[in-house]
């Protein structure tokens, strides 16, 4: 009986050693992505079912677990726009109406299958919990859990490569496991400063059938900020920030 | 106005022939055709997205702006006091046609910490009255200088819009700022000349960030002189907190060319979807001129208290309602509505029985400014309900606006469709049905029915 339970505490101790830490997991993904603090430069295409093409350009900055903000560059209907994201604050700022305005993380901002919690991305390990993962084949199967109600999707499921730790596909979903949109991450690219990071995320929607939304990603680097850049009466500043 | 059909129905091709053209070649920058540094790597995906690094590159400086065509159709309420004090004198017919342009343009030159920024607004206008265009000094919409030694620490010095508030159709603490109108909201206003800083601090803990804004601002001949007394130096300032994910502005405003002033506004997300705001003004000593069925004016002078309480919702469908209440404690009652409504189809009575003019007159003269501002009485209620994209149209999103007087229940209905699917091209098809019976705000209005259509086109 003594050997017994001597074994089955022996396993108890060994079993933790092997499982994978999932929210370490996470966390070296969320860095593989990107420095903690950074700029970076992003094109988002809307593609519509026929063909056709928006394209948006965006100058985004980020600071430490919840400070993100973009700013429009283009098309000229939306540059000098600027979203900011301050933990589960959003505001939205056009300069001609003057003023920065309270939005939703539900809302988009530019239409199509990306919305205002797309655009101003935290890290995951900053939202999301890792109730679960799996290793199979070449890739970890992470699933993820909200760990607030005002996080825009309740649950993600996240496939990541092993080795590059890397996601290669996420599917973002809700609270009763309606699938939202697939986010697909391609095209690993060399951004320099030791940021190597897909360089292309395509997103479908099952709830708009034929379209697609793509990201492409330039300039990122790693770069610190004064905490007074993500505050509401900055935002029609933005634009200093670009060098 | 066949004429200026034509000239619509052409300009309108025009636009959208520019458009097609730019989405047919979006790879056509200003930097040349040549996307030499491709973000995708591999060619079949890099021939699909480009992104040309010219297309990131800061320059100090920048010109932008639109031209837009907006023509408008009206249907007139020939029984409407407010029709025969403008009409009294012609007759226009059942309906008139309005055909406005507009060209703004604006740029900012940028060295060191120092940026020159201008936006100008060209009005023209061919109405029953003619041509008309903005005046020359109403033009420069705003025209400022900016110093920004930090990133905490920043100034003004020059016109511009300083917009106060939180609610979207009405702000009562937009004291230094001219006011909205609840029709349309988002439009640019034209700023007042004022000399202005901004120092923020940010804080780890319930109050994350903190912001002051003084500001100074003259009232002289030629200096903001329609903005109240003039030969005055007025001072305003603005404390923002960020408190508890609660925004919070407290504001006042004091100097001789209009009373003093203060008010409190805050804003709330409650849940991804929803969010409040509020507003609060006191006014110290408003004075306005109210006149009685009579014709006798007198002057109404009493503390006033404004308020406004909002609420944004978004549900599961994508459908987002705008909802708030304001109460307008500088409004008229609907005793005193009636009365000058009553005056005014009393004059026109004088006016057709003798061609006196002179009652019709003195009613004009309480008008601009008092009763003919945009929600002159009490309490109003504005909703609007906004749907992104129905049956899966990309940029399309119909609307409908109602602002109701809760006094006299007369109301306003604007449904409007608005398509922005065609890059830097805006087409909104808008209508507004005014409602309401005799002596009622929007039912003395001197039109019934209004149709406009706006074409805007960015560059």
């Amino acid at each position: 009986m003594k050997k017994i339970l001597i074994c089955l505490f022996a396993l108890l101790i060994a079993v933790p050693a092997y499982a994978i830490d999932g929210t370490q997991l996470l966390k070296q993904i969320d860095r593989n992505l990107n420095p903690e603090s950074y700029e970076m430069y992003r094109k988002l295409i809307n593609v519509e079912p026929d063909g056709r093409k928006k394209e948006y350009t965006l100058f985004s900055v980020k600071k430490g677990d919840d400070k993100v903000v973009a700013l429009f560059l283009a098309p000229a209907s939306d540059k000098g726009r600027s979203t900011l994201r301050l933990g589960d604050n959003m505001w939205l700022y056009i300069p001609n109406v003057g003023k920065p305005v309270r939005i939703t993380s539900l809302q988009s901002v530019v239409g199509g299958v990306f919305n205002n919690s797309d655009i101003l991305q935290l890290d995951y390990a900053a939202e999301y919990d890792v109730e679960k993962i799996e290793e199979t084949g070449n890739e970890y199967f992470l699933q993820l859990k909200a760990k607030t109600k005002t996080v825009a999707y309740d649950r993600l499921k996240m496939w990541a490569d092993k080795s590059k730790k890397l996601p290669t596909k996420i599917e973002c979903l809700t609270e009763a496991a309606m699938l939202i949109k697939t986010l697909y991450l391609k095209e690993i690219k060399d951004f320099g400063g030791g940021i190597v990071r897909p360089s292309v995320i395509e997103t479908d929607s099952p709830l708009y059938k034929g379209y697609k939304s793509v990201f492409i990603f330039a300039n990122i680097k790693q770069r610190n900020f004064k905490d007074e850049v993500f505050t509401l009466t900055f935002m029609p500043n933005i634009e200093s920030l670009r060098k | 106005m066949n004429r200026f059909s034509c000239i619509f129905v052409i300009l309108l091709v025009l636009f959208i022939s520019m458009s097609s053209i730019a989405e047919e070649n979006p790879s056509q920058t200003p930097f040349g055709q040549a996307a030499e540094t491709q973000v995708s790597a591999p060619a079949s995906t890099a021939e699909e997205y480009k992104f040309d690094i010219s297309e990131i590159e800061k320059k100090p400086y920048h010109i932008a702006g639109y031209v837009e065509f907006r023509p408008a159709i009206f249907w007139l309420d020939r029984d409407a006091a407010l029709y025969k004090l403008r009409f009294f004198n012609r007759d226009e017919g059942k309906t008139i046609a309005e055909y406005n342009g507009k060209l703004q343009l604006e740029g900012s030159y940028e060295k060191g910490i120092a940026r020159l920024f201008i936006r100008a607004n060209f009005d023209l206008q061919y109405s029953y009255l003619g041509w008309e265009h903005n005046e020359t000094k109403r033009m420069i919409y705003e025209g400022y200088l900016s110093l920004k030694p930090s990133d905490s620490l920043s100034f003004k010095f020059g016109k511009q819009t300083l917009l106060w508030g939180k609610g979207y159709a009405f702000n009562p603490v937009a004291f230094v700022s001219r006011p909205k109108d609840p029709d349309d909201p988002e439009l640019a206003l034209e700023g007042v000349i004022t000399a202005s800083a901004d120092y923020i601090k940010s804080f780890s803990g319930p109050l994350k960030t903190f912001s002051i804004t003084p500001v100074i601002f003259p009232v002289y001949e030629h200096i903001n002189d329609d903005f109240g007394k003039i030969n005055r130096l007025n001072f305003a300032g603005k404390l923002y907190f960020l408190f508890y994910d609660t925004d919070i502005d407290v504001m006042a405003m004091a100097g001789k060319s209009r009373t003093s002033r203060a008010g409190i506004d805050f804003s709330k997300n409650i849940t991804t979807n929803l969010e409040i705001h509020g507003e609060f003004a006191f006014i110290n000593n408003q004075r306005s001129r109210v006149i009685d069925s009579q014709g006798n004016i007198s002057e109404k002078k009493m503390d006033a208290k404004s308020y406004l309480l909002g609420v944004r919702y978004l549900t599961a469908s994508d459908t987002t309602f705008i909802l708030e209440y304001y109460r307008n404690g500088t409004g008229f009652s609907r005793l005193e509505m009636k009365d000058y409504f009553t005056f005014i189809d009393r004059g026109y009575d004088v006016f057709l029985l003798n061609g006196d003019e002179s009652l019709l007159r003195k009613a004009a003269s309480v008008t601009e400014g008092n009763y003919g501002r945009p929600n002159p009485m009490h309490d109003y209620l504005y909703l609007r309900v906004t749907q992104k994209e129905p049956f899966n149209i990309l940029y399309f999103t119909p609307a409908i606006t109602t602002i109701m007087n809760l006094n006299d229940r007369s109301l306003s209905v604007s449904p409007e469709l608005l398509y922005t699917g065609i890059t830097n091209l805006e087409l909104r098809l808008k209508a507004f049905g005014l409602v309401g019976g005799k002596r009622t705000d929007f039912g003395e209005k001197p039109n019934d029915f209004r149709v406009e259509l706006r074409v805007r086109y960015y560059f």
